[in-house]
């Protein structure tokens, strides 16, 4: 008979006496893709490396564990034995390749050092096999590659050598832990690609680690969801996202749905635009002597009426947060102008104070936006006082914004350390809106919140939106979120903007070869779900 | 082109360092209170003419400037000239003292990194309390207690009651005693580095690819480590100065430390300057090797 | 030593009330430096002779009546030396650590407050003279400034400011690259708000622990001073001189050289510890790595009604 390649039964994992994995069982074939979904903390990472033999010293396996590969036992705590299996019957690629390909090696001296995991071989057909290898991955040029340091290689450049070296063995499994949460949209979908074709020429089985419903639905055949160490859903792919059962699978699946779902067109009003910018060009400061300045921005121009939302889609590097803190004053351009509410401030000294108060700025992390040692009420009170808006009603107002986004009165005394990364986003939010600005600056502002908090953040800004009536400029990489979010869409790549229109029509006629790949990376939709509308989210 | 570039850099920083100590040096020698014919004249019981006369002979009474031109010029031909108490070149002085220090610094600084680095490692592969005290021991006795009293302790200890060591000459006390020191300042910070150089995301993806032990040590940790031991031997040489220092006068080492401090009581300033020079240059050169060596070994600083 | 009872000290199951408010790891040390410090003050009324009287008919006697601790070379009262050897070296290094962080913290912020172009300069003049190791920079300065208490002072702190500035400076543009103060500049935040506000009040714990680390290291290189010879007058009471004439007549009168060496290293052992003590619980980058608290995790159990609840 046939065993799976990996059969894991009853895994139990526990760090320094707390629980961190809790009975998780599954089997996965020969060929075959299983998927573990779970949000940050939720023990994902730690299965894969309890399967390794990886774990840290300080992580205890459950007894009634079983792990099995081939049907043999594994056991991860008898190093000699997983070392033997490392590298050869499996293997694994991690999540920021940057950090975990080795700077002081060559890619070529690191793919080697795999080669010969795999098996004694003599100079040349270590060499032909190092090409091969290369060649296998898709990167361009082996030879020269081979010579290269990582720093000198693109993100998924790196990733696929990091590929490379799991693959120089052609192990039975390989396990994939996010290995594209690092990368640029676009990338994300090559190297999505790329394992599904290696899977199909090597047949291994593969174990995908992801917080990405779509990305795992794109690539597995079983999909296990995880949540705080526990597996609550599980089975094949289809059944799972047509009928969730679990109201977290639920939560996850509709989040999706709800950002594909289009949302209804924004009213145009007319009237004095919030901002106007025009032939903006911004250089990063040269630190060393002789290097030329980084151009970051050059030629953008664009407009945003009052009440109106404009998406800023980009990948990393793409210039746009360096845009939202020019429109926000806290740089200076180097060329071009700015006008926010018909006052320009590209070449202002300082930037009027009522300016100020109708423009605010919610940044990326949530974790760094609020001073840990400032309580949630003094940290809001800081505008209010800076902007002269402190009177005997503050701590009313104050009271008023932090319900207005759903956080109750005992939250006013409470650290940042307190607080889950979603109700800093929110207290970001309430403390921006406290001057009740007419323009509200969106930097990346729920990237670093898991995909179920997202949602809501999104929802609870577009409820406030509608009531107020604020304008806003919404930067973000993820083209869904961008366009539900968005009434108009500005696509920036290198720092220039490419294209820029209606948020329906960019998305569904797109002009430009790069807003094309952009949307050829998106991820096919979800199968349709049942439950669509907002309240399910909540 | 760029790394070649860069090395250059270093060296002229360094150098600009140095041209800025001894100038500081030069003009703290001449505005100090009292010169060296004050000294002699206390001690040899000289007019006020003949000072005046010394004076002139040895060049005090033209403009700083002057002065210090002379000496650059003259220094940098290699030339540093003549002790004013002795009545001997610098250079002979610099050249009978020079092998001493160094004996005693190059020694001092093997055994003490030796010392960290196997404290740290053995920390590091086999956990312990045991490694843990003596860690936190040798680096608790480097900042409380100072390397001249672990040299009086040592003296009374092992000279005196025990009758083992010569009490002055022998350059094993003054090694361990130094060594002891400096290893005390980096294992901490040493053993903290490998603990982390262990857990870095390629050092596991080099774990994970089934990799023996000693090839991931070698391979992998290791160059992950050398920026900060050496840094820490750099922070370790500048310490090494003030140690051989005192080491030199308690166990009567006719090395630079002794020199320069004599020079120092006496005012002997051609002395002073020369030390100081020599001492400030080579603590550049040996920074400006360490950056340099730095860069060699990560390829992401060139 | 005394580490070991702090080493073991958790292990013991008494004295736990005392643990929790007062551990021995910070009492013993901070109760042995006040009582140095106190008995540096009293000096005048602790002791019957002037640490500067010789009596040359007890030369080098050891510990009797009249003379707690004995006599040193001169006749001199080794008990009333020892005291005001405390007064001068506490006094000495405290202030020199006061004029290294006035110049080296102070100076710093002022120059990083004021933009790039300050902190170049300031670094670069900084940079000059770091290249030599402090105690040597301490001792061209004296050599400069002359002996005497006041320069020993001002030439401790300067060869301290290098180091303190270079502290100052990490952890200024630690915080300063956060998020919150990006936000307080958006609302119009000037600089001396954000200085005050936010960066000071996130780096005071590592200058706390800064200063506590570098006020025993200024005893040390006061002691070397001293005890090399130069930055007091020949017959001063300090430690470090108080050795280097002993050291003579180590065989005859051990007890003459134990004194002030204890004395020291009793001082600068309390003194590290509890720098120790304090890096521990204020040190930010220790608290980031020691403590997982809630901010690592979003909490689930207690975390997810209120997040759940969103909309």
């Amino acid at each position: 008979m046939t065993h799976p390649v990996l059969e894991l039964h009853d895994l139990d994992i526990a760090i320094a006496g707390r629980r961190i994995v809790l009975d998780l069982s599954f089997a996965i074939d020969k060929g075959e893709t299983l998927a573990l979904i779970g949000e940050s903390g939720s023990g994902k990472s730690m299965t894969a490396l309890a399967i390794m033999g990886l774990l840290p010293p300080n992580a205890q396996l459950g007894a009634r564990s079983r792990l099995l590969l081939d049907g043999v036992p594994l056991r991860p705590d008898d190093e000699t034995a997983m070392r033997a299996l490392r590298g050869r019957r499996m293997s694994m690629v991690f999540q920021d390749p940057m950090s975990c390909l080795s700077p002081f090696m060559t890619v070529g001296g690191q793919i080697a050092e795999a080669i010969d995991r795999a098996g004694a071989a003599d100079r040349t057909s270590r060499r032909e096999r190092l090409i091969e290898l290369i060649e296998l991955v898709e990167l361009p040029d082996p030879p020269s590659i081979v010579r290269r340091f990582p720093h000198e290689l693109s993100g998924g450049q790196q990733q696929r050598a990091m590929l490379a070296m799991a693959l120089a063995a052609e192990p039975r499994l390989l396990i994939a832990d996010e290995p594209t949460s690092a990368l640029d949209a676009t990338v994300q979908a090559e190297i999505l690609a790329l394992l599904k074709r290696l899977q199909a020429r090597i047949g291994n089985a593969m174990l995908f680690i992801t917080h990405d419903l779509a990305a795992a639905a794109d690539l597995a055949q079983q999909l296990v969801v995880m949540r705080a160490g526990e597996a609550v859903e599980q089975g094949a792919a289809g059944a799972v996202l047509a009928h969730p059962k679990h109201d977290y699978t639920r939560r996850l699946v509709s989040t999706r749905s709800i950002l594909r779902a289009a949302p209804a067109p924004a009213a145009v009003t007319r009237g004095q635009p919030a901002v106007e910018v025009s032939q903006l060009a911004y250089d990063y400061p040269v630190r060393r002597l002789f290097a030329r300045p980084w151009r970051a921005l050059d030629g953008v121009s664009l407009r945003i009426g009052a009440g109106e939302t404009l998406g800023i889609l980009g990948e990393s590097g793409s210039g746009k947060s360096t845009l939202a803190k020019l429109v926000s004053g806290l740089l200076r351009p180097t060329s071009g102008e700015i006008s926010l509410f018909g006052a320009p401030i590209a070449h202002a000294r300082t930037i009027d104070r009522d300016l100020r108060r109708r423009c605010q700025i919610i940044f990326q992390n949530p974790y760094g936006a609020l001073n840990p040692r400032l309580t949630i009420e003094s940290a809001m009170r800081e505008p209010l006082e800076l902007l002269r808006l402190s009177g005997s009603g503050s701590a009313e107002k104050i009271e008023r914004a932090l319900a207005d986004v759903n956080l109750g009165p005992e939250y006013l005394h409470r650290y940042p350390h307190q607080l889950s990364g979603g109700q800093r986003q929110r207290v970001c939010i309430a403390r921006a809106l406290l001057s009740e600005p007419e323009l509200l600056i969106c930097d990346e502002i729920v990237s670093a919140l898991d995909a179920t908090v997202q949602m809501q953040v999104l929802l609870m800004l577009k409820e406030l939106q509608a009531t107020r009536g604020f304008a806003m400029m919404f930067v973000g990489h993820d083209i869904e979120i961008v366009r539900w979010i968005s009434d108009r869409i500005a696509v920036m790549h290198r720092g220039r903007i490419v294209e820029q229109g209606d948020a329906a029509a960019i998305l569904t006629a797109p002009r430009e070869p790069y807003t094309r790949k952009l949307i050829a990376a998106m991820l096919p939709p979800l199968p349709d779900v049942t439950i669509t509308d907002a309240t399910q989210v909540a | 082109m760029a790394r070649v570039l860069s090395v250059l850099g270093t060296l002229l920083r360094g150098l600009v360092q140095c041209a800025c100590i001894v100038m500081l040096t030069f003009l703290l020698c001449r505005v100090m209170p009292g010169d060296v014919v004050d000294v002699l004249g206390l001690e040899g019981g000289l007019t006020a003419e003949q000072q005046a006369q010394m004076r002139h002979d040895l060049g005090l009474d033209q403009p700083l400037a002057v002065q210090f031109g002379d000496w650059v010029t003259h220094a940098v031909a290699g030339d540093f000239g003549r002790s004013i108490r002795f009545d001997r070149p610098v250079m002979d002085m610099l050249a009978t003292a020079v092998p001493v220090t160094l004996r005693l610094t190059v020694l001092s600084f093997a055994f003490g990194l030796t010392l960290a680095l196997v404290l740290a490692l053995a920390a590091t592969a086999r956990p312990s309390r045991l490694f843990d005290v003596l860690i936190d021991g040798v680096n608790i006795w480097s900042i409380a207690v100072p390397t001249f009293c672990a040299g009086v302790i040592a003296i009374l200890v092992f000279s005196i009651w025990l009758g083992w060591l010569p009490v002055i000459g022998g350059l094993l006390a003054p090694v361990l005693i130094i060594g002891l020191d400096n290893a005390g300042q980096i294992v901490k910070q040493l053993r903290e580095e490998l603990k982390e150089a262990v857990t870095l995301p390629h050092v596991r993806t080099a774990r994970a690819k089934g990799l023996s032990p000693w090839r991931v040590s070698v391979f992998h940790v290791m160059p992950a480590t050398m920026g900060v031991v050496l840094a820490l031997s750099g922070l370790v040489l500048g310490s090494l100065v003030a140690g051989s220092l005192t080491m030199e006068v308690l166990f009567a080492l006719p090395g630079l430390g002794s020199l320069t401090l004599n020079a120092i009581h006496g005012r002997d300033y051609p002395v002073i300057l020369a030390a100081v020079t020599l001492i400030s240059v080579s603590l550049v050169l040996i920074n400006t090797t360490m950056d340099v060596l730095h860069r060699l070994v990560d390829p992401r600083l060139a | 030593m005394s580490a070991r009872p702090i080493a073991m000290m958790p292990a013991g199951r008494r004295a736990s009330f005392l643990r929790r408010h007062c551990p021995a790891g910070i009492c013993l040390p901070a109760a042995i430096v006040l009582l140095l410090a106190a008995a540096g003050l009293a000096a005048p009324w602790l002791t019957a002779h002037s640490p500067l009287d010789q009596d040359l008919l007890q030369l080098n006697k050891g510990p009797g009546a009249g003379f707690p601790l004995g006599t040193d070379h001169l006749g001199r009262d080794i008990l009333s030396r020892l005291l005001y050897g405390a007064r001068s070296t506490l006094a000495v290094s405290a202030l020199g650590t006061v004029i290294a962080f006035a110049a080296g913290a102070g100076l710093g912020l002022l120059a990083l407050t004021l933009g790039h172009w300050a902190e170049r300069i300031l670094f670069a003049a900084i940079d000059l003279i770091r290249a030599l190791p402090g105690t040597l920079l301490a001792l061209l300065l004296i050599v400069g400034l002359g002996s005497g208490s006041g320069p020993l002072t001002i030439a401790l702190g300067v060869s301290f400011v290098p180091v303190v500035a270079y502290v100052t400076r990490a952890a200024y543009h630690r915080e300063a690259a956060r998020d919150y103060v990006l936000a307080a500049a958006s609302f119009g935040g000037n600089g001396l708000h954000i200085l005050s506000r936010h960066i000071l009040p996130n780096i005071a714990g590592t200058l706390i622990t800064q200063a506590a680390i570098i006020l025993p290291r200024c005893i040390v290189t006061e002691s070397v001073l001293s005890f090399l010879g130069v930055g007091s007058s020949p017959d001063a009471p300090t430690w470090g001189r108080m050795i280097a004439d002993s050291s003579r007549f180590i065989e005859r009168a051990p007890h003459a050289i134990m004194a002030p060496l204890v004395t020291l290293v009793l001082l600068t052992l309390s003194l590290s510890l509890l720098g120790n003590q304090l890096r521990r619980r204020f040190d930010p980058i220790r608290q980031e790595t020691d403590v997982p608290g809630p901010a690592a995790d979003p909490a689930p159990a207690a975390v997810r009604p209120v997040e759940a609840g969103g909309c």
